[in-house]
């Protein structure tokens, strides 16, 4: 490998963290969609750069499978923003607070 | 894949191809029992082909195992979604849901469930969860007219996508670590001296807390009540049965390879199990909503069956099995009444909609009674042997203190069971005319309650049938 693994790690846990500040500042729902999209782009990172350290591919099929995953996961998620949108009318993650007890 | 291998995973793919195919039966076929009885007719297929044709290969592509642990709860998986189909067609048919995706996506999650049951590696577990999550987020928003369910499910879906993420990285951790997604070697990078053992520790670290919260353990539990009380309460049903259970199932495997490891995971698996009992039942106990109690109850719950996986051996195991068995039946009955007793709109949620149920509506009011005293663990059901169960594996496994706990936390339960039992029976007046009136619930909905009664009595009264039976699948 021409890069160390050590970097690859690295730059993979800085995208995953700043995926998770963004889920966990943000209140835009789009935006925290976002963040998780980066967080799983960390995670490909990752998979890719540990496939490579112990040459094998089944860490790139599965690479594969993430992108699948996440293609379906933001077909729900923008449906259901959309849903959301039409009857509170704003993507705010804060004006949804009707369920508590 | 050859064709031997595709033969062993045969039930799944029934499953998910009777998905497909009412999927597309759906666009012209708008009649809701037919469907249904289609559906059903899938699962029994599935575990006909499950019991009977036994399988040429015993694991499938290095993912998924056909052994009789993961046939097992594929019959029970089966089971559980036909049975949700039989008991809410009137539910599903009075809020005009879709018929062709409602029974195309419970087949579906029923299809994930069991793949997540037969998981043999890393990779294998993540399909199969996601498959069935990612079905869950729709069904729980399924009803369009209700604010309630698609704020219940942003919220799932939000805090569910991000627990995937953690999930995923834990993955590429012990991957990182090990070399290898199946499961047994995977657990050889955390057991041994390697130089990148803290990489596979720090990745099970991440995957405990993406099962702690599709479990909902303390402290990763906060979705659990407002999705329970916001999801149609069949669904509620599914995911409390269905969806906790088979995480735990795969639970099992993870660790029963774990060996050694588990030593050091033991403080962890401690403290949630301690948390999920204590903090979940402080919360239980405050609860008006029927649907929040039975919420935090399951946190509860959950914390009794991570007791039981303290002690590795076969004995814990079939604890915590029997456990998973029991709670299944005893979610689905519960969540039964809860449907048989919802009207055209809305459900009863509120204690106070409850009062004098048992004089009016005398069976299903009695078997809410039963399935509350099972929740509790009192005996003769099948509550009573599931707990000794979890806790004798403690005590086996040297925590005497958290077995304490969790007798603590049976007994204080009884006070937030009890409350909707006394609501049902106290006085023969009627709910406040302001809220809408129970249903009488139809012969159906009656005999699929009946059943899960009668399982849970039975457990309760003949228990040793069963945990025969597991004990032979370990």
């Amino acid at each position: 490998m021409i890069v160390p693994f050590a970097h690859v790690l690295v730059v993979s846990a800085v995208m995953f963290v700043l995926g998770l500040g963004a889920v966990l500042l943000r209140r835009n729902l789009i935006l925290i969609l976002i963040g998780v999209e980066i967080m799983l782009n960390g995670v490909g990172l990752a998979l890719v750069g540990a496939s490579a350290l112990w040459q094998r591919a089944d860490g790139q099929v599965l690479v594969v499978f993430l992108m699948a995953l996440t293609a379906a996961e933001v077909a729900i998620s923008l449906a259901m923003v959309v849903a959301m949108k039409r009857r509170k009318g704003s993507l705010d993650a804060d004006v949804f607070r009707d369920l508590r007890g | 894949m050859s064709l031997a291998e595709l033969f062993s995973l045969l039930p799944v793919l029934v499953l998910a191809g009777a998905s497909l195919l009412v999927l597309m039966l759906g666009l012209w076929l708008k009649h809701l029992p037919s469907l249904v009885a289609l559906g059903v007719a899938a699962c029994a297929a599935a575990g006909a082909l499950a019991v009977l044709v036994p399988p040429e290969v015993m694991e499938v592509g290095g993912m998924f195992s056909a052994a009789r642990y993961a046939r097992f709860f594929l019959v029970l998986w089966a089971g559980v979604v036909a049975w949700t189909l039989l008991s809410s067609v009137r539910y599903a048919a009075a809020r005009r849901f879709q018929p062709g995706e409602w029974v195309s996506l419970l087949l579906f999650a029923g299809a994930g469930m069991a793949l997540l049951s037969a998981a043999t590696s890393l990779v294998g577990m993540f399909l199969g969860l996601e498959a069935f999550t990612l079905v869950l987020y729709i069904l729980i928003a399924f009803h369009r007219g209700s604010a309630a369910g698609t704020e219940a499910g942003l919220k799932y879906l939000v805090l569910g996508v991000t627990a995937t993420a953690v999930l995923a990285f834990g993955v590429a951790l012990v991957y990182a670590s090990a070399g290898t997604f199946h499961l047994p070697e995977a657990m050889a990078g955390v057991a041994g001296d390697s130089p990148l053992r803290p990489l596979g520790l720090l990745g099970w670290g991440m995957l405990l807390v993406a099962i702690g919260f599709k479990v909902s353990l303390v402290p990763f539990h906060l979705w659990t009540p407002d999705v329970y009380q916001g999801a149609p309460a069949p669904v509620a049903g599914l995911l409390a049965a269905g969806s906790k259970g088979a995480m735990f199932s795969a639970v099992v495997g993870l660790l029963a390879g774990i060996g050694l490891g588990l030593r050091d995971l033991t403080p962890v698996l401690w403290a949630l199990s301690g948390l999920s009992m204590l903090l979940g039942t402080l919360a239980a106990l405050r609860q008006e909503n029927v649907k929040r109690m039975l919420a935090y109850s399951s946190v509860v719950h959950m914390g009794f069956v991570l007791m039981g996986l303290l002690d590795a051996g076969p004995e814990g195991q079939e604890a915590v099995v029997f456990y998973l068995v029991f709670y299944a039946l005893v979610s689905l009955g519960a969540f039964g009444v809860l449907t048989a007793f919802s009207g055209e709109e809305g459900e009863p949620q509120q204690l106070a909609a409850f009062r004098g149920a048992g004089y009016r509506h005398p069976f299903l009011a009695a078997a809410l009674a039963v399935f509350m005293l099972a929740l509790a663990g009192v005996p003769p059901t099948g509550g009573f042997m599931a707990k000794l169960g979890v806790f004798a594996a403690a005590i086996r496994a040297g925590h005497l203190p958290l077995a304490l706990v969790g007798v603590l936390a049976s007994l204080v339960s009884l006070v937030y069971y009890l409350k909707l039992v006394i609501a049902m029976y106290m006085s023969a007046e009627g709910a406040p005319p302001s809220g809408s009136p129970l249903h009488r619930g139809t012969r159906l909905e009656a005999a699929c309650v009946g059943v899960c009664l009668l399982g849970v009595l039975l457990l309760g009264l003949a228990p040793g049938a069963l945990l025969d039976w597991i004990g032979s699948l370990l």
